[in-house]
């Protein structure tokens, strides 16, 4: 295995458990999102699914740096 | 024999062979068929994510779009006969939601949800204590704003806005 792809091994295990917090993030806006509503509390929902969707872009562009990696490596 | 020898081994061969075959139809064994690599996992994780965002403004919208319907205007009491620290029930806005109107020391008329905000037992108006009371588990409530300030309740009871024509009340909204 080369350095580079130990690197890029790395790098995708660190991702994924970037992701993953992200996601548990989500899950929690999720929650406290379902509770404001039930509670007839609109605003609180609102921030939840803008801070939701903050957390799927940033998700969504590691994904994008992580598989845009993985082609460089793979053109190597 | 070695006749015979060498054709069992043509048949083995034959066989696996067909084996082969049979393998390059079905390529993937049940180990190579449960195996998940990372790609795959980002892949999931990406979308799962994509999939909560969604939900949550779903969950957001649902009050945008479904506006409540307008609420009822109910003639519930008589002004003049609740007196200074008195209180009355009554039913708003149909008759499963039970709700107390209070007079309160100024003289102001003001009405909250019966129903408590922690488990959902009635609260009573204590007339000494100036408050309102969950006796289910020690909830009291300030008559004034109806503000939770002892007790597990966390939540302001839900307040009945109240309109007065000369002697009569009207109950005419919930404020939540």
């Amino acid at each position: 295995m080369s350095t580079r792809q130990a690197q890029g091994t790395t790098l995708f295990t660190a991702l994924l458990a970037l992701i993953g917090i992200g996601v548990v993030v989500q899950l929690w806006l999720l929650a406290a999102s379902v509770d404001a509503f039930l509670r007839h509390e609109n605003r609180t929902s609102v921030h939840a699914a803008i801070g939701s969707a903050i957390v799927f872009l940033i998700n969504g562009l590691l994904v994008l740096y992580v598989f845009n990696f993985d082609r460089k490596i793979k053109a190597h | 024999m070695p006749d015979e020898k060498k054709d069992e081994c043509l048949e083995c061969k034959k066989k696996r062979k067909e084996d082969a075959r049979w393998r390059q139809d079905f390529p993937v064994t049940w180990e190579g068929d449960n195996y998940v690599t990372r790609r795959e996992m980002v892949k999931y994780l990406a979308l799962g994510s994509l999939t909560i965002a969604g939900a949550n403004f779903v969950v957001a919208a649902i009050p945008q779009v479904i506006k409540a319907a307008p609420m009822p205007r109910l003639r519930i009491a008589l002004a003049s006969s609740i007196p200074i620290g008195g209180s009355k029930l009554f039913s708003y806005p149909t008759e499963e939601d039970p709700c107390i109107m209070v007079r309160r020391s100024n003289g102001d008329l003001v009405a909250y949800s019966q129903v408590c905000t922690h488990l959902s037992c009635a609260v009573i108006h204590k007339e000494q204590e100036n408050t309102l009371f969950c006796p289910c588990h020690q909830g009291y409530f300030t008559v004034e704003e109806g503000r939770p300030y002892a007790g597990p309740p966390t939540r302001p009871l839900p307040r009945i806005k109240l309109e007065q024509q000369g002697n009569e009340v009207f109950a005419v909204g919930v404020e939540v």
